[in-house]
């Protein structure tokens, strides 16, 4: 009996996993990450893994809003930064405890986005682009007005850690797998409702916004809607954040944070959902440990960043993640096409030169 | 105060014009938001003090520049910024016309590059642009530096000069037509991309004189970070006045230079944090209530 | 009560009057012809009746229910699906999943028959338009005429009442034309009336009962196609005049 099920389990297993590629491929990437503490690494490189965590589940949502529902938003930064915001001045205003103050934190956030979402949903691409730029900036002019309540520059100091009973070492370890555990959970979701019958809708108000009215969506809700869930996740990574760093302040609200998942999505694949994380993990990775072990000043490392990201969008503007999976994919029907003969090739070209003409 | 509102008001609205010229320009004839604007507003205020360091003189302890090498290097560092805004179009935006993500990406790209390399070159922190000189003048009972008032008179001087070339010269027609109808235009055989190179170079060049008269007039320093202000603060008035018209952005520059004025004014507490901001509530107000702005052509179908 | 009742449609675009003073009735089973030379306005009118338009006077009724003015969406909703003159699918969407968008549309996601599944529906219209097998290709790869179908596909999803056609046969060669006409006979037997907007002459009059001729916005002409093809003023607008 125990066998049956079991057996029921590895079929659907092998079935979804195994026998995908990409899957497997991600499978195997985060067994690593999970192996990773075992090669006892210092404090400051798993403190750098665990923001890469929260920065892919940042860029994730970013994705999801702009790759996936085609909502420019280059003001993600304001649903990072109340997040941050929000679950500090509970904390600061209330002395509410974590588990308290994260969940709420990331409703309040949620609650801005539909508030901001308003707006933005009557404007489209140019415009929406930069209404969404004007959001954090005008948050951040009002953090310093209120300085009083805010913090103004210092912000708000003294959050409690995520696990404060712990040494500062094991402290980190436990931060890192958290962060791991939450990129995880967040990605299957995000990646679960991008391929539900929503994010098929999501897709279509990508590619053609008119022809999507045309068979009866209500497009503005359901940019409210990818609104709402991007922010939840941009909030939740601001929340842990905030408490893995005890302090939230102005930089959460950055330009330079909103530029953050636009670099990272570029180079991972804009348009999936693994991308912004793989492009997390190669642009932290490299900017940490690759550029400063070969003493590259820190202001040259953001130069190259953003030259890469350039170069990418002109060559290849679906990103190296989705390189790999296309090239995956490309072998599979290679095989296909031996096995099946000529009339597959057709089909093969055409597919090949619609993506070099998209 | 209402004198001193009156002419600082002007003075503002001065140079928020010529500002916007430079975005609405590229706007309306190549259709394409560059977001690096601010940022060759930026670099255009380093060069000018690149250049202008480079003939300063000693005199009794006070450094400056004798005032024809001054009005030389504002054109130099225009002539490159312009060359500079050209070339970016031509391999970096031109590519990507069509695919708006990517443009936005890549002219957001060429800004960060360009702000990376000025901090490279000239340090992260506060640099000096000394545009100064000495002297002042009372206008209605309003004392008023000359910098000051030499940058708003050249900055509208500049601006009726763009004006009359776009109206009256052949190279304007062509940038007219291109902007009505883009199609149209090519069909009547009007190299639009060579044309867009000629915008690019223009509007970098208004957006580098634009950026050395402000800077060098109000604050006198900069940090190679905050070219989201000028660019935003563009967009804000061009968007008032309505896309595409250069009329519009004339008076919406005015309208927002007074607005800010009597805001900060009339505001209690640090207001200088909400000056952006105070742009970008107008902006988004007008997107949201009136997309085509003042005098800007009615959007009409919702493709 | 007509299915649709247009009364003395109106709509400017600054100086240019593109629809002019239209009025007309569409009534339940017809299918009816809309021609008229380029510019004559009959795409502008189908986007003012769907909504994605709005027009400067007038009145557009539709079961008896005043629709002017409703966001294209909820017209969609009230019963009337139309395509597109330049084919517009979901390009990174597979055919099947272009279907499915407009499945999950309230008015397409009716429990009518709901023994089946929204993939199962989305199939069934596949195979009414002839694409089933191509189901799982990206729209991006699709040839023309199979689009065409795909967007018909798209439109019977939400089970109109009305479907309004805009040139179903432009780019279809001879072989594609018979199937298309067939197709839309079935559609049309199913219990759905249409409008079509046509250059092909030859086709639409095969399978229109009623014509309605467009010109400069006006509506010059109506009756059955052997009347039209017979009207001294229609023959002038499209022959020019013979002067």
């Amino acid at each position: 009996m125990v066998t049956f099920y079991l057996k029921r389990i590895y079929t659907s297993f092998a079935q979804h996993i195994l026998d995908v590629p990409p899957r497997l491929l991600a499978l195997l990437c985060f067994l690593l990450c999970l192996l990773f503490p075992i090669t006892k690494p210092k404090s400051y490189a798993l403190f750098i893994m665990a923001l890469a965590n929260l920065m892919a589940i940042f860029s994730a949502s970013w994705d999801l809003l702009v790759g996936r529902t085609g909502q420019m938003s280059l003001g993600h930064a304001l649903f990072f930064g109340i997040g941050a915001y929000s679950t500090a001045l509970l904390y600061r205003f209330y002395k509410l405890p974590i588990v308290a103050t994260i969940p709420i934190g990331i409703f309040i956030t949620v609650l801005v986005a539909v508030l901001v979402g308003f707006p933005s949903m009557r404007v489209k691409g140019p415009y929406l682009a930069l209404v969404s730029m004007a959001f954090p900036l005008i948050g951040t002019g009002l953090v310093f007005y209120f300085r009083q309540y805010t913090g103004g520059e210092e912000g708000v100091w003294g959050l409690p850690k995520l696990f404060p009973a712990l040494g500062r070492y094991d402290r980190r370890i436990a931060e890192y797998y958290f962060t791991l555990i939450l990129l995880l959970i967040s990605a299957i979701i995000v990646y679960k409702i991008a391929n539900s019958k929503t994010g098929v809708v999501f897709v279509s108000i990508l590619d053609d916004e008119l022809a999507s009215k045309a068979c009866g969506i209500n497009v503005t809700k359901y940019k409210l809607m990818a609104f709402a869930i991007s922010a939840l996740f941009a909030g939740l990574a601001g929340a842990v954040y905030a408490h893995m760093l005890g302090i939230a302040n102005y930089e959460t609200l950055s330009l330079s944070l909103s530029f953050l998942p636009v670099i990272l999505t570029i180079l991972g694949g804009i348009g999936t959902i693994y991308g912004p994380i793989v492009g997390s993990y190669i642009y932290h990775i490299t900017d940490r440990f690759v550029l400063t072990e070969m003493n590259i000043p820190d202001v040259w490392h953001l130069l190259f960043f953003i030259v890469l990201v350039v170069i990418f969008i002109l060559k290849w503007p679906r990103g190296i993640a989705r390189f790999v999976t296309d090239k995956l994919e490309d072998l599979s029907e290679e095989r296909e096409i031996e096995e099946r003969g000529p009339h597959i090739w057709k089909k093969y070209k055409r597919k090949k030169e619609s993506t070099h003409e998209g | 105060m209402f004198e001193e509102l009156l002419v600082l008001g002007a003075i503002t609205g001065a140079m928020y014009a010529l500002l916007a010229l430079g975005f609405t320009l590229i706007f309306g004839v190549a259709e394409v938001v560059n977001m690096a604007y601010g940022a060759i507003f930026l670099l255009g205020t380093y060069m000018f003090s690149f250049f202008s360091s480079l003939w300063k003189v000693e005199e009794l302890g006070m450094v400056t520049i004798p005032p024809l090498y001054v009005i030389l290097a504002v054109i130099l560092a225009a002539i490159i910024v312009g060359i500079a805004g050209s070339v970016v179009y031509r391999f970096f935006i031109d590519p990507v016309v069509e695919d708006l993500i990517a443009l936005l990406v890549v002219t957001i790209g060429v800004a960060i590059i360009i702000q990376q390399l000025i901090a490279i070159n000239f340090g992260h922190f506060h640099y000096t642009v000394s545009l100064y000189v000495p002297g002042s003048v009372t206008l209605l009972g309003v004392r008023v530096t000359i910098t000051r008032l030499l940058a708003a008179v050249t900055s509208i001087v500049l601006f009726a000069f763009v004006w009359i070339f776009i109206t009256k010269s052949k190279i304007g027609g062509a940038m007219r037509a291109t902007a009505q109808d883009r199609e149209v235009a090519m069909l009547m055989g009007i190299n639009t991309r060579r044309l867009s190179m000629l915008t690019m170079a223009i509007s970098s060049s208004l957006a580098a004189i634009a950026g050395i008269l402000t800077v060098a007039s109000s604050t006198q320093i900069t940090t190679p970070y905050i070219w989201t202000t000028p660019l935003v603060l563009s967009f804000a008035i061009v968007i008032l006045g309505g896309l595409g018209s250069i009329k519009g952005s004339l008076i919406a520059a005015f309208i927002i230079g007074y607005a800010e004025v009597i805001f900060m004014t009339f505001m209690p507490g640090q207001v200088s944090y909400l000056r952006g901001a105070f742009a970008l509530v107008v902006m988004v107000l007008v997107l949201v209530f009136r997309p085509r702005g003042l005098f800007g052509k009615r959007i009409e179908l919702e493709e | 009560m007509h299915l649709l009742e247009v009364e003395n449609l109106t709509k400017r675009f600054g100086g240019l009057t593109a629809v002019n003073n239209v009025s007309f009735h569409i009534d339940e089973g017809e299918i009816v012809g809309l021609i008229g030379p380029n510019g004559a306005g009959k795409t502008t009118l189908f986007h003012l009746i769907t909504g994605f338009l709005k027009a400067d006077s007038g009145t557009m009724k539709f079961k008896g229910e005043n629709i002017l003015g409703l966001a294209p969406h909820k017209i969609v909703n009230k019963g009337i699906a139309r395509t597109f003159q330049v084919v517009r699918p979901f390009r990174h969407l597979p055919a099947i999943a272009n279907v499915l968008v407009a499945l999950k549309s309230p008015r397409g996601s009716r429990k009518i028959e709901w023994i089946k599944t929204p993939e199962r529906k989305a199939l069934d219209l596949l195979e009414d338009v002839g694409l089933s097998e191509m189901m799982m290709e990206p729209a991006e790869i699709l040839a023309h005429g199979d689009l065409k179908r795909l967007e018909i596909a798209r439109a019977l999803a939400t089970e109109p009442d009305l479907l309004l056609l805009d040139e179903p046969f432009a780019g279809l060669n001879p072989i594609e034309t018979d199937l298309l006409t067939k197709s839309l006979r079935t559609i049309h037997l199913d219990g759905h009336t249409m409008v079509i907007v046509e250059h092909k002459l030859r086709a639409l009059m095969k399978i229109a009962k009623r014509v309605l001729v467009l010109h400069y916005g006006e509506k010059i002409a109506e009756g059955s196609p052997e009347e039209i093809s017979k009207n001294k003023k229609v023959i002038e607008v499209y022959m020019g005049k013979v002067s």
